[in-house]
């Protein structure tokens, strides 16, 4: 069953995408998105309750164009790498960039890290942001706060989008997750005006450090010449092997830790 | 400046994170890279060992990191 028909860059794309293949890179750039857009929404806002709408809609606008036009330069550039250093350097980077999140995700479900938690980001934000004396000054540190947080969770997003949506045809489904999780969560974190502290921030990334792992590995593999059998199939098998590896860690630390006589 | 500033503290906190985690993923790529190159191992078996190989090197990580964390709330 087909389902997207690509315009990307030649040389990258094909005509058709295999739903197989584009649904899994729509729900992970889905997910991970929707985790970085839960962040920057949080800081935009402390900015908008804070010193204003002003403020926190300059900086937002301001740092969505330097990503457009990063990417706008940049983006090109990948359809002139030849397509295995392109999925080795790729995978290596989500490999890198998922085995981090799901650390981290394994460590805070284990017990050996807080949870983060939005609440407590905004309130920080906020205090800050009050903190600062004079108004002017105020409004535009204010600005660069916004800005600041949207360039740093955006960069991640556009990498994420990139790398999910390395292979050829498939950076239209990747581009589109990641636009339905900005719609979703500024939708939802609009309507509510208040962090979207219910999120559960950390069974997200305990999801995309697994998917991004298990494509990390795929495509590593693949970039290296040295390709698993049976199509993107042992894509699901891969996340589904780094998600029990991963619970099954943490299970063993919150044990480990109730034994710790530094921990008790 | 200080954007530019976070932006590579965010960057570095990404990768340089756990430095373990990052230094043996990629020794792991090159290593298979090499091992592929020089026909040591079939072709065929190379997604599996990579599979392997990263499952532990992130288990090595997460154990690491917890003793790391035990340690310093022992020494406070």
């Amino acid at each position: 069953m087909t389902l997207f028909a690509s315009a990307g860059a030649p040389g990258i794309t094909s005509a058709m995408v295999d739903l197989a293949a584009a649904a899994p890179i729509a729900t992970a750039s889905f997910f991970a998105s929707a985790v970085e857009v839960v962040e920057a929404f949080t800081i935009v806002l402390a900015v908008s309750v804070v010193r204003g709408a002003r403020p926190a809609i300059i900086g937002a606008a301001a740092a969505l164009a330097v990503l457009v036009l990063a990417v706008a330069i940049f983006g090109p550039l990948i359809a002139e790498i030849p397509i295995h250093g392109l999925q080795l350097t790729v995978g290596v980077l989500l490999l890198l960039f998922g085995l981090g999140w799901l650390r981290k995700a394994t460590l805070r479900a284990g017990g050996v890290l807080p949870l983060h938690d939005e609440a407590a980001a905004f309130v920080n934000q906020a205090e800050t942001l009050r903190a600062q004396a004079s108004e002017v000054a105020a409004e535009w540190i204010a600005g660069v706060a916004a800005f600041k947080a949207v360039l740093l969770e955006g960069t991640e997003v556009v990498f994420i989008v990139l790398a999910v949506g390395a292979k050829p045809g498939l950076l239209a489904p990747s581009a589109m997750g990641a636009a339905a999780a900005c719609i979703l969560v500024l939708g939802a974190g609009l309507l509510i005006r208040q962090p979207l502290a219910k999120v559960p921030e950390n069974s997200l990334k305990f999801l995309v450090g697994a998917m991004l792992s298990g494509f990390g590995v795929f495509w590593t593999s693949e970039g290296l010449g040295a390709a698993f059998p049976f199509g993107d199939w042992p894509i699901a098998g891969l996340v589904g092997l780094f998600l029990l590896c991963a619970l099954g860690l943490a299970t063993v630390l919150r044990r480990v830790l109730a034994r710790s006589p530094a921990w008790t | 400046m200080d954007v530019i500033r976070a932006l590579g503290a965010e960057l570095w906190k990404m990768f340089a994170g756990d430095l373990f985690l990052t230094l043996g993923t990629l020794a792991t790529v090159f290593g298979l890279a090499l091992i592929l190159g020089a026909h040591i191992a079939p072709a065929a078996d190379a997604p599996y060992l990579l599979t392997a190989i990263i499952i532990g090197v992130f288990v090595a990580a997460v154990a690491m990191s917890t003793a790391r964390e035990i340690k310093r709330k022992s020494d406070r």
